[in-house]
């Protein structure tokens, strides 16, 4: 082993750090080598002094230091750190509730208003409907050339029927735009009055029980069947449209 | 149990060790006492994450993290310290008494005495802080290799070698600071 090599273990073998192979290499050059033998010497006189010298002395006032400083946080964090100030407690639990009010009220709206802007595109349809020279794309008394009249014109197939014997024959079908989409519209006819059944997709497959609702004189009847929702609306009596309902 | 009670039990007793790493590191009394607070503080705070084992490196590591942080804020010029100023004796130091940390004197510390003392921590308070560090947690501490570099977040190979360059320093000064004295005793 050579000096330089020796120097850079001498610190680490004091300490009793080096591998057994390492620490006989260091003892036996130092035997040989007085240089190496005298840093050996001095690290050793060193080690000594500073481990006697010991520690700083300790302020007595440390540990009562230490111990008020530790009480005072045990007393903010019981669990430390993990539970919170009441004031954020408090602040979410406001916030919480604000949003909860505004959500509900959010919801509860939309639902209101998105129901009351379809009633009014369905009444408005109708109207408009009349007002034209005629309510009717295609007329036609029989279902199977109404039916297939909506191939291509809208993605679904409403059931047509032709509840002429009952006294509300089928007059014919046009296409309408309610809430944004292209719609179905049928048109019977009961004595004099026009009734318009708007028929689209369903938003859930469930079928409902028939709403009806009174709206400038004109009654609209509502439900769901088999996917598709129905709205029939017309200036007739609520009773005969609950029967014309009856027959579809 | 309380965890502060827990941790009081485990921490406290190495509260002299704490503080003794701390005042080498900042060298003022006043600061190591102020860092050695904060650090139980941190450390009661982050005893959740503690694994089990020894507690001392683990408390000594983080007492070290807020001393360096305390140097770096305090960085007040050169990081040479008045030596005057870290070894002047205080209030309530009692002559002859305030060399000996422990309240029995060793043996050794007595036959070394007071004046062998004051040298060799004088040469220990010149060095740089990264010797000064693993000087005190292997010398005073009697740390292994190992925990050192627990300590200082430094492998194993790096404690080694910085204890040696660290010894060879102060091996130099020591020298030079013996010699003076010997001038000045001529």
């Amino acid at each position: 082993m050579r000096c330089d090599e020796a120097q850079q273990l001498i610190s680490a073998g004091i300490d009793g750090e080096l591998s057994r192979t390492n620490a006989e290499e260091l003892r036996e050059h130092t035997q040989a080598c007085a240089s190496c033998a005298g840093v050996a010497a001095d690290f050793r006189r060193l080690s000594q002094q500073l481990k006697s010298a010991g520690r700083e002395i300790l302020p007595a006032r440390l540990e009562s230091r230490v111990r008020l400083a530790l009480t005072e946080m045990a007393a903010d964090a019981p669990s430390a750190g993990v539970r919170r100030k009441p004031w954020v407690r408090q602040l979410a639990a406001l916030a919480a509730v604000f949003l909860i009010a505004v959500f509900g009220t959010w919801t509860v709206t939309r639902q209101v208003d998105s129901e009351a802007r379809l009633q009014q595109d369905v009444l408005s349809a109708h109207v408009r409907s009349l007002l034209q020279e005629s309510p009717i794309q295609v007329a036609s008394g029989d279902p199977h050339s109404v039916k297939p009249w909506f191939n291509g014109r809208i993605e679904y197939a409403p059931e047509v029927k032709d509840p002429a014997t009952e006294g509300f024959p089928l007059a014919g079908a046009r296409l309408d735009y309610i809430g944004g989409k292209r719609v179905a519209a049928l048109v019977y006819k009961r004595r004099l009055h026009v009734v318009n059944v708007f028929v689209w997709p369903a938003p859930s497959a469930e079928d409902t029980a028939p709403r009806l609702i009174s709206n400038k004189g004109y009654n609209l009847l509502t439900w769901n069947h088999g996917g598709l929702t129905y709205w029939a609306v017309s200036d007739l009596n609520g009773a005969e449209l609950q029967q014309l309902k009856a027959f579809l | 149990m309380s965890p502060r009670t827990t941790f009081e039990q485990c921490a406290l007793p190495h509260l002299d060790a704490a503080h003794n790493l701390a005042y080498w590191l900042v060298r003022s009394r006043p600061d190591a006492e102020d860092i050695v607070q904060d650090a139980f503080v941190r450390a009661f705070r982050a005893f959740g994450t503690f694994r089990g084992g020894d507690i001392k490196p683990w408390l000594l590591a983080i007492v070290r993290n807020v001393a360096y942080r305390w140097l770096s804020v305090r960085k007040r010029g050169s990081n040479v310290v008045s030596i005057e100023e870290a070894f002047a004796p205080r209030e309530g130091d009692v002559a002859g008494e305030a060399w000996v940390a422990s309240e029995e004197p060793s043996p050794e510390a007595q036959l070394i005495g007071a004046q062998e003392r004051a040298r060799v921590l004088t040469a220990l308070a010149e060095l740089p802080p990264a010797f000064r560090e693993v000087l005190v947690l292997r010398e005073i501490e009697e740390l292994s290799y190992a925990e050192i570099a627990n300590i200082i977040g430094t492998p194993v190979g790096t404690v080694m070698s910085r204890l040696s360059r660290a010894r060879g320093e102060l091996r130099t000064r020591f020298g030079t600071l013996s010699e003076k004295e010997e001038k000045n005793a001529l």
